[in-house]
């Protein structure tokens, strides 16, 4: 009896593992897809309503899916503070709180980094191109993050389970 | 925070400090920091140009601040601007949003919440023969806002017509004269009523183009202009004026800075429906006014009734003469208030 019960404890954990990994590779596609999303908020709110960029931060922070709107919230009230810091500061400052939690790649970080240096430094035209750019270069990462999502979920789902198996085959 | 400001000696200039000093980065904003209260209460304008000294301006003449904030005459031992503190006083004014204040930078300045003025100079960019914009900021001239209860108490009693009415009224003078300070010092006093000169107070518009009357932020107005005054923020000063017209039944309408035709049109419009206008205009003299065009036409049409004259000695806010609108003449004598 309680080796039935120790077996299944290896199999449950083991598979719980392996799924642990596998949504990693899930929650990136939907934290870039959040991004883009979100820099599409930041567009509108700075192209068409031309909000200042305070504003449009806490706008973007308060409508964007969760998994994206912390980094809009630290960057909005960093630059709130009044203590003098500029747009890229206060970006770079969310973006270091943001990125150790998240799944991102540094080739991820790199463009949201480039967002940084030009965010409401430069006229309407200018800042359309930026973020338009920075969203086409999150679509293309994101292309790629779903091929490596749709190999590697399932592969450590199995993996997972198929090794607590084994353990306990071995074990029995 | 309109009251805050109103109180007395040291405060308000403790107070303007610390609304102005934010608009400036680290090593600025600790010099300005230290200057005293006194430097404070009668600073008209800090000047940053990169490369060169730190320059405050005030009616005792200018100052130069050194890299310990004591102040100096001698360009040699100034604190000198850098680039890097040009570039972030310009993110700071402008809120590190340069797309939300194009309109605005075409015409050289920005105008930051408290109302105050911010000159900024850099390289044109030149689309079709106008500016589209300026880049590559390389100066900026600070221009502190104040509010000054009392600025009007000396031309009101010619200006008050009855118990419910102004003369049409022009202020004129050239820059740097307090002509806005006193636009909203009259205001507020007309707005509130002035219960010793028979006035019980009229409902004013005020079409707030640059945010420098009342400087509103989101919409509500952080200086004390009057408690029947509705502030039109932001808004182009001729359609502004129709909009007041119809939706909020003014009794006298303000605006600031004049010189377009269609502002004239709209000025007159406001005086066949009936409603007192006041407005300021940039001019030393009623001679001057005639120099251009359209401020020509606005005295052909009769439509001002006083002209103030502002000029500075020893400080802004000098009143030089109030004029007559029909017969030119300096009006004097006992103020007529309550017929």
């Amino acid at each position: 009896m309680l080796k039935v019960a120790g077996a299944m404890l290896v199999i449950v954990a083991a598979g719980a593992l392996g799924l642990t990994v596998s949504q990693n590779y899930a929650r990136r596609p939907r934290e870039l897809r959040a991004l883009q999303s979100a820099l599409s908020l930041l567009e509108t709110e700075i192209v068409y309503a031309a909000t200042p960029l305070t504003e449009a931060l806490e706008q973007v922070s308060r409508r964007a899916e969760p998994c994206a709107s912390g980094l809009f919230a630290r960057a909005h009230t960093e630059l709130g503070s009044g203590s003098g810091t500029t747009a890229q500061e206060a970006w770079e400052t969310a973006l270091d709180k943001y990125y150790p939690d998240s799944c991102l790649r540094p080739e991820d970080l790199t463009v949201l980094q480039g967002v940084g240096k030009v965010l409401g430094t430069s006229d309407r035209q200018d800042q359309t191109k930026h973020l338009r750019l920075a969203h086409e270069r999150l679509r293309m990462l994101n292309l790629k993050a779903e091929d490596e999502a749709r190999q590697n979920v399932r592969l450590w789902r199995y993996l997972g389970l198929f090794a607590g198996l084994a353990t306990v085959l071995i074990l029995v | 925070m309109a009251h805050t400001s109103q109180l007395i000696d040291g405060t308000p200039s403790l107070y303007l400090r610390n609304e102005v000093v934010r608009f400036f980065p680290g090593n600025v904003r600790m010099l300005l920091g230290r200057l005293p209260a006194a430097t404070w209460s009668v600073l008209e304008e800090i000047r940053l140009r990169a490369t060169r000294p730190l320059i405050l301006g005030s009616a005792a003449g200018e100052t130069m601040l050194t890299a310990e904030g004591s102040t100096t005459s001698d360009p040699g031992s100034a604190y000198r601007v850098n680039e890097e503190d040009v570039a972030r006083t310009v993110e700071l004014v402008t809120g590190s949003s340069l797309y939300a204040v194009e309109d605005e930078l075409r015409q050289g300045f920005v105008t930051v919440s408290g109302g105050h003025r911010v000159g900024l100079c850099g390289r044109a960019v030149v689309e079709g023969g106008r500016v589209r914009t300026l880049k590559y900021l390389s100066g900026v001239n600070f221009r502190v806002s104040r509010e000054v209860h009392g600025a009007a108490d000396q031309v009101l009693p010619w200006l008050l017509r009855g118990t419910r009415g102004i003369y049409n009224t022009l202020i004129i003078s050239p820059p740097r004269c307090g002509k806005t300070t006193l636009l909203r010092d009259f205001v507020r006093q007309i707005s509130d009523g002035v219960p010793h000169l028979g006035c019980t107070g009229l409902a004013v518009g005020v079409v707030d183009e640059r945010s420098e009357i009342a400087g509103c932020y989101r919409g509500i107005p952080q200086r004390d202009v009057g408690i029947r005054t509705d502030v039109l923020d932001g808004c182009p000063k001729a359609e502004g004026m129709m909009m007041l017209l119809r939706a909020l039944s003014p009794e006298v309408i303000a605006t600031d800075e004049i010189g377009r035709r269609e502002d004239v049109e709209a000025l007159e419009e406001m005086l066949n429906a009936g409603v007192n206008i006041v407005a300021t205009a940039h001019a030393a003299s009623v001679e001057e006014l005639r120099g251009r065009p359209v401020l020509r036409e606005l005295l052909g049409r009769q439509i001002v009734e006083r002209f103030i004259i502002l000029e500075y000695r020893h400080g802004p806010g000098v009143v030089r003469a109030v004029v007559d609108g029909r017969t030119f003449q300096a009006v004097g004598g006992t103020p007529r208030c309550s017929k």
